[in-house]
């Protein structure tokens, strides 16, 4: 915000200090979030003898990616797997989902169009809970298969009213013309809406990706052969139940811990960097009120 | 008026309009059947919460049995006051951090800064709380964590925060905003962009100070996005689940379960269906009837019914 300067000599000696405090707190603010993750991040590479002790390290003191090999090739890369897996297809039928639907519902002259997107706002409003969901799932017979981490939660109310708000503001006009040239919804969806939605739709498949990377009551809800966790899941029970404050079993060095815990956060640390743009403005489209 | 009305036909009759539009009811269809079956179809199964559903093989009807038999639980009495008291902390001290620190942001001159501060305050958001609970145990462990390196460097002893009945309630406020706050602020920095800056030149010329300025510009300036943004916190603040799920064990229990994870024990762990139905559509209606309430209160005092 810009003082005039009348207002700025006479305060300046308060502006100035209060400018300052303002910016140490802030800097202070930000070393709270970056500690914990950059701890992550370097014990993560510590050899074994770095670890061992009680300190919790601020500065590396090794280098060596000998963690991520042991992790590869133990039971976690099986519940790696299964993330990739889930990630990955899940993803897909998401996309396949939502971009039809955002398409359709984006179109002012379809059938039952308020009707239908009322019946959408109103999912975010109410919801049944975790049982009536859990009953509905049970009853698809889905328990216990890969489906049931991937259909319940296939469609986000969020992404797809993004993608919608987005292809609304497509202009009608280019719509209009390609009819006239003999294309179809189909047709005008593939070569002309999607090539405008790129951005857009790279967003959405993030977001959505994410999503199922860190899904972990689903998981633990609907599955109960453990060949089938996810790392979410394993990643609790490595972080949660052996450690020494619980009462724990086994004794697991800490960088080994801290090794899963960044293919834990992985999507997130590959894709924020590159994204954080759209996942700003994917919320202000979506507006907060959705 | 005897006459008869002429009819003008703006639409062709509906069956056509369905045949033209054929591709695009179709491209609706697979969404539709998936709201249907997850998110409709449940609703349905809400009245199972009248019912001894569970148990045995024939479900009867039983009234308000179970809603009975949680009011006189006291594990449920349990569950409701800790949702309660973590609800209000997290009202009282995550509602008001995004925008402080937002507002702190906004005082800031150069626009890399701004950027890099948001972009590093809202990694977490995107984060499981799997990973954030873990961040946490580990920043927390009485062995090697900062916190307990801290407290033993200045003679204290060490705490073992996860499972202490004291600490537990703030660890998770904390944890919740760790990761909650960058999305809030970065929605709020995005709001006060659209203060018009002319408001402010205009309240310096009328003579108000920094704090004038925030207080009467600022402010009313992103009221709207202040009341959607706690309507939004009311509208999941005792839904609180996953977090807790993820966070909490045995020796915490007293202190930490709360309304959904007390249904996800009785219903999915000890199969009690029909009553655990009942304890969720009791934290549904209370969780519905806050929202509604405090969007009444936000139409009548601000004029701005958000919902």
């Amino acid at each position: 915000m810009s003082t005039t300067t009348t207002t700025s000599i006479r305060e300046t000696r308060g502006r100035k200090v209060f400018r300052v405090a303002n910016t140490l707190i802030l800097v202070f603010i930000c070393l709270i979030f970056i500690i914990p993750i950059w701890n992550v991040l370097i014990t993560s590479v510590a050899k074994d003898i770095d670890v061992m002790g009680t300190d919790y390290l601020l500065v590396p003191r090794s280098f060596t990616l000998q963690n991520y090999w042991r992790v590869l090739n133990s039971g976690y890369m099986g519940a790696f797997k299964n993330s990739l897996f889930v990630a990955f297809f899940g993803t897909a039928l998401s996309m396949l989902i939502t971009v039809p639907m955002g398409f359709s519902l984006a179109q002012k002259h379809l059938i039952g169009r308020s009707i239908l997107m009322k019946a959408i706002v109103f999912t975010m409003v109410f919801d049944a809970g975790i049982m009536p969901f859990y009953i509905v799932v049970r009853s698809l017979g889905l328990i216990n298969s890969m489906g049931a981490i991937i259909f319940p939660v296939a469609l986000s109310t969020f992404n797809l009213i993004i993608i919608k708000n987005y292809m609304a503001s497509i202009p009608v006009s280019l719509i209009e013309s390609a009819t006239l040239d003999g294309c179809n919804d189909v047709t005008i969806l593939l070569k002309i809406v999607l090539p405008l939605s790129v951005s857009i739709i790279a967003a959405v498949t993030l977001f959505y990706f994410v999503s199922y990377w860190n899904r972990y009551f689903e998981v633990i809800m609907f599955i109960n052969d453990s060949r089938k966790y996810t790392l979410q899941v394993v990643l609790r029970s490595l972080m949660f139940e052996s450690d020494e404050s619980l009462g724990g079993g086994q004794y697991v060095y800490n960088n080994l811990k801290m090794a899963v815990m960044v293919l834990g956060m992985l999507p997130v640390l590959i894709i924020y960097p590159f994204v954080q743009r759209h996942f700003v403005s994917g919320l202000m489209l979506g507006g907060v009120k959705g | 008026m005897a006459d008869k009305p002429i009819v003008i036909r703006t639409k062709p009759p509906l069956w056509t309009r369905v045949k033209a539009q054929k591709f695009l009811l179709l491209m609706l269809l697979p969404g539709v059947v998936w709201y249907v079956l997850f998110k409709y179809l449940p609703l349905f199964g809400l009245s199972l919460g009248f019912t001894d559903y569970g148990f045995r093989a024939k479900v009867s009807f039983v009234g308000l049995e179970n809603f009975q038999r949680l009011l006189s639980s006291s594990i449920f009495w349990n569950a409701f006051r800790n949702t309660l008291i973590i609800s209000l902390a997290n009202i009282v001290f995550y509602f008001p951090a995004p925008l402080i620190v937002a507002l702190m942001i906004n005082e800031l001159r150069s626009l890399k800064t701004k950027r890099f501060i948001q972009f590093l305050i809202y990694i977490p958001y995107f984060f499981s709380w799997v990973v954030v609970g873990s961040i946490f145990v580990n920043l927390l462990s009485p062995s090697s964590g900062l916190v307990n390196n801290i407290i033993t460097r200045f003679g204290g002893d060490p705490i073992y925060f996860m499972a202490s009945t004291r600490f537990f309630r703030p660890v998770l406020v904390s944890s919740y905003i760790w990761r909650q706050m960058g999305y809030g602020a970065v929605i709020y920095v995005a709001s006060l962009t659209t203060v018009q800056p002319e408001l402010y030149e205009a309240a310096t010329i009328d003579g108000a100070g920094h704090w004038g300025r925030l207080w009467h510009v600022t402010l009313p300036g992103i009221r709207s996005t202040i009341v959607t943004m706690l309507l939004l916190n009311l509208s999941h603040v005792l839904l609180i689940f996953e977090q807790v799920l993820v966070m909490y064990n045995a020796a915490v229990y007293d202190v930490a379960d709360v309304l959904q994870t007390y249904v996800f024990r009785e219903g999915v762990l000890a199969g009690d269906l029909g009553y655990s139905i009942a304890v969720g559509m009791f934290t549904s209606i209370v969780s519905l009837t806050l929202v509604l309430s405090t969007n009444k209160i936000s139409a009548r005092f601000l004029d701005e019914p958000i919902l």
